[in-house]
């Protein structure tokens, strides 16, 4: 009797134990997953992510928890899913700040591109530089020449954001005098510019004001046109060598099976490229901007070397 | 236009939207930790299928509930809801142990049907123009208000001026820690990531009101415990001869509340403190305030209740959200193909205009739900503080974790909980310090963007018409403070 029970669980383990591994990738998923959100609810990240999974779950078979770790402009959520167990069950849905700007000006905890493995890019707004309507300044060319003679003032989202450091950059590079001054979020810094308060300003979510006339948009930060003004140039367009692109993709722990990480960035990129994703983010007015794992991976890579470089002239 | 908008009301799902969005923000707002801005996020989702207007409508609904909410624990507790019922709980509790919780009740649910109204009226007819003004206010202007606003909270809070100005340093050293808002490098964090992110400012709240609370009352539990101290209940009518009596707070706390809300970044805590502040300075009976003053209640509920139209106009006119819960009422409204900007009132203008006017007829649900809400909830005066105090203590742990879902919050709640008890039984007014850590960080990013703006020229304080104004009224109110002193120490 003793010796038929202990048999059992010991026939019982050695099965579990050998196929463990293959069993877990078939399996996969056999539970909920946990999308972290670096954010506060109620934002475009938050409301596009919780779009993504709502729609993923249907493919997947099983919930997908979309949970919020807001603070330290997405970093704390980044180290807690980069120190998470890589079985594919821990998943965030992050943005540029915490990939690649703060981490290439100070330690976060966390090496992005060692610690985490980006599955696929489904957005990333553009971000533009705008100008009040009245203002002198009709071009990027002009904005520069006018940072050189009398110097010019640009409002961002906040200190060491990716905007600061993209004309920072240009700064550098043209030695125009662009005095940065940082806001508590783009919302303010839009506001700013709006009424007068700083030159120009670096900032999302442009489009309706620049339709209605209130601003004039110079130039774009992102490596390729908004399609929504399809003639305004970026800054390399311009001939300035700095950019700021946007990214919003999903990743997984380092470690995480490579099976599981393609049958997420197969289902993800299913969902986001359906017509029903496109039309919900135009309705948020973010763009759907599909890249594929890899090639996340390497513009992460790119704009850590060259962040790195510009917070070095910044001296931090 | 506006019967049009109105025929568009006029449908069940709309009349059940703003029932379920009005109590749900009651109970929400009431339970420390959890704000507005949480309980409108978690409901977007569940609003994606409904018609654009209920969707609205219902969220817009848990926005006011829960700014009303918050005064419920207040006043009852002692328990700020929200940061922004802080104010209420003076006079709020005062009169509650009197046996007189219905009666503050009832003066805070229609001082905030008043402030809500006013609001709402100056959202339907200024909006456009209103958001122009806003935008005139830029950093220089901002440093000058929230200066102001410091000095009133300073000079006219009653009490010593020295103690308010020590809890105000106080708070505002707290404001300190985290990133610099300008070098975005962290200072005073010790080398901790988890201080990155500073204080926040809920885990603060809960734990200096809510925490030191528990903590007073467990220490100092003479005249708490046994039943015969407890007060009888008194009668709670509130008659409309007494509210008329309160007309010009009433007013002017809601022209304070819109006003502030119209501006990005302030909020609502502080146009309550500074209602509160107000009323007290042009009371015949300044010295009841404190006491149980039923004014003390209508002031500061009439200002915060105020700022939710107030905030709507830059939100809905420009698509600028000037602080969190707005900002995710916009993402609402663009999901709902409401895209806010200075399109939405010509593209959408049947759909903003019936919204505008549900927010106004709100009232008459939200006086109704919350006399319901009242004759359940005024008897946790009669539970015994021992039996109440294990539960506040839970909620205090629950809602401190549930604003960031960190661990690190709760510690902070549980420092500020110590402080509060030591700062309040040795007789220092918490609210100033509460203001200081709200005002303190974003009074120093916008003295240091203007300095950066100006490149580094005071002038710039003295520049337009709009600082001139604040700088004078700066001056005045110090003037009016030394003379008031003066004639005080003379008697």
């Amino acid at each position: 009797m003793k010796f038929t029970r202990r048999l059992s669980l010991a026939l019982l383990g050695g099965m579990s134990l050998v196929p463990s591994a293959t069993l877990a990738q078939q399996d996969y998923p056999d539970r909920a997953i946990t999308l972290v959100v670096p954010y506060g609810a109620g934002g475009t990240t938050d409301i596009s992510a919780r779009q993504i999974a709502s729609m993923a779950e249907e493919l997947l078979g099983q919930p997908i928890v979309v949970e919020n770790q807001p603070g330290a402009s997405g970093t704390n959520a980044m180290r807690a899913v980069a120190g998470a167990d890589p079985d594919g069950y821990t998943l965030i849905a992050t943005t540029s700040s915490p990939s690649f700007v703060t981490p290439a000006l100070r330690d976060v905890g966390y090496d992005t591109l060692e610690d985490l493995v980006p599955i696929l890019n489904y957005s990333g707004p553009y971000h533009g530089v705008v100008v009040q309507v009245d203002s002198p300044y009709e071009s990027l060319d002009a904005l520069i020449a006018g940072g050189k003679s009398d110097g010019v003032t640009y409002g961002t989202a906040g200190a060491m954001g990716g905007a600061h450091l993209a004309f920072a950059a240009v700064a550098t590079q043209t030695g125009a005098r662009l005095q940065h001054v940082p806001f508590d979020g783009a919302a303010k810094a839009t506001a700013a510019v709006l009424g007068g308060h700083v030159d120009a300003a670096l900032v999302p979510a442009y489009r309706d004001l620049v339709r209605d006339g209130q601003l004039r948009l110079l130039g774009v930060l992102d490596g390729s046109n908004d399609p929504d003004f399809p003639d305004v140039p970026t800054l390399k367009e311009a001939g300035l060598s700095a950019e700021f692109p946007s990214i919003v993709g999903i990743m997984a722990p380092a470690g995480t099976d490579p099976v599981i990480i393609q049958k997420l960035e197969a289902t993800f990129t299913e969902v986001a490229s359906s017509d029903e994703f496109k039309s919900f983010m135009t309705d948020l007015s973010q763009p759907v901007r599909i890249m594929p794992g890899a090639e996340l991976a390497k513009t992460i890579e790119e704009n850590l070397v060259a962040y790195r470089e510009i917070a070095k002239d910044l001296g931090n | 236009m506006l019967v049009d908008a109105f025929f568009e009301l006029l449908n069940l799902w709309v009349l059940v939207a703003a029932l379920a969005g009005i109590a749900s923000g009651i109970i929400i707002g009431a339970i420390p930790g959890l704000g507005p801005t949480m309980a409108i996020a978690l409901l977007i989702p569940v609003t994606f299928s409904m018609e654009p207007i209920p969707a609205i409508i219902l969220l817009l609904g848990v926005y006011q509930g829960a700014i009303f909410g918050g005064s419920i624990s207040a006043v009852l507790l002692n328990v700020p809801g929200t940061p922004s019922s802080a104010a209420t709980a003076i006079d709020g509790f005062a009169m509650a142990r009197r046996g007189e919780g219905g009666r503050a009740l009832r003066i805070a649910l229609y001082a905030s049907v008043a402030g809500n109204i006013f609001s709402c009226l100056v959202l339907m007819a200024l909006a456009q123009p209103l958001a122009r003004f806003a935008l005139d206010f830029g950093p220089a202007e901002m440093a000058m208000l929230m200066l102001f606003a410091l000095l009133v909270i300073v000079l006219f809070g009653g009490g010593s001026k020295l103690d308010a100005l020590l809890m105000v340093l106080v708070g505002a050293c707290a404001g300190i820690v985290g990133l610099d808002p300008i070098s975005g490098t962290p200072r005073f964090t010790f080398g901790s990531f988890a201080f990155d992110n500073g204080f926040q400012l809920i885990p603060v709240l809960i734990g200096l009101f809510a925490m030191s609370e528990v903590l007073l009352q467990a220490f100092d539990r003479a005249d708490e415990v046994s039943d015969a101290e407890m007060p009888p209940l008194k009668r709670s009518v509130v008659s409309l001869v007494e509210l008329w009596r309160m007309r010009v707070t009433l007013l002017l706390s809601s022209v304070i509340g819109t006003f502030v809300g119209i501006l990005p970044g302030i909020g609502s805590t502080v146009p309550a403190f500074m209602s509160y502040n107000l009323a007290r300075a042009r009371s015949s009976e300044a010295g009841q305030f404190g006491q149980g003053a039923p004014e003390g209640v209508a002031a500061p509920e009439a200002a915060n209740n105020a700022v939710t139209g107030g905030a709507l106009v830059p939100t809905l006119a420009l698509g600028i959200p000037g602080d969190a819960v707005t900002a995710v009422i916009l993402g609402a409204f663009m999901l709902h193909g409401l895209a806010p900007g200075p399109f939405l009132f010509r593209d959408h203008g049947l759909e903003v205009y019936a919204i505008f006017e549900a927010l106004l007829l709100s009232s008459i649900p939200t006086v109704i739900l919350g006399l319901l809400f009242f004759r359940v909830a005024i008897h946790v005066t009669r539970v015994q503080p021992r039996h109440l105090l294990p539960a506040i203590t839970i909620l205090a742990i629950f809602g401190a974790f549930s604003v960031n879902n960190s661990l690190f919050d709760v510690w902070v709640m549980l420092g500020a909980g110590v402080l509060g008890f030591l700062f309040r039984s040795s007789g220092f007014p918490l609210p100033p310090l509460l203001i200081g850590l709200i005002l303190g960080a974003p009074f120093e990013q916008s003295l240091r963007q203007a300095l950066l703006t100006s490149g580094g020229g005071f002038d710039i304080f003295v520049g337009s018409p709009i600082t001139i104004g604040l700088v004078a009224l700066i001056a005045v109110s110090l003037a009016l403070s030394l003379v008031l002193g003066l004639r005080k120490a003379r008697t």
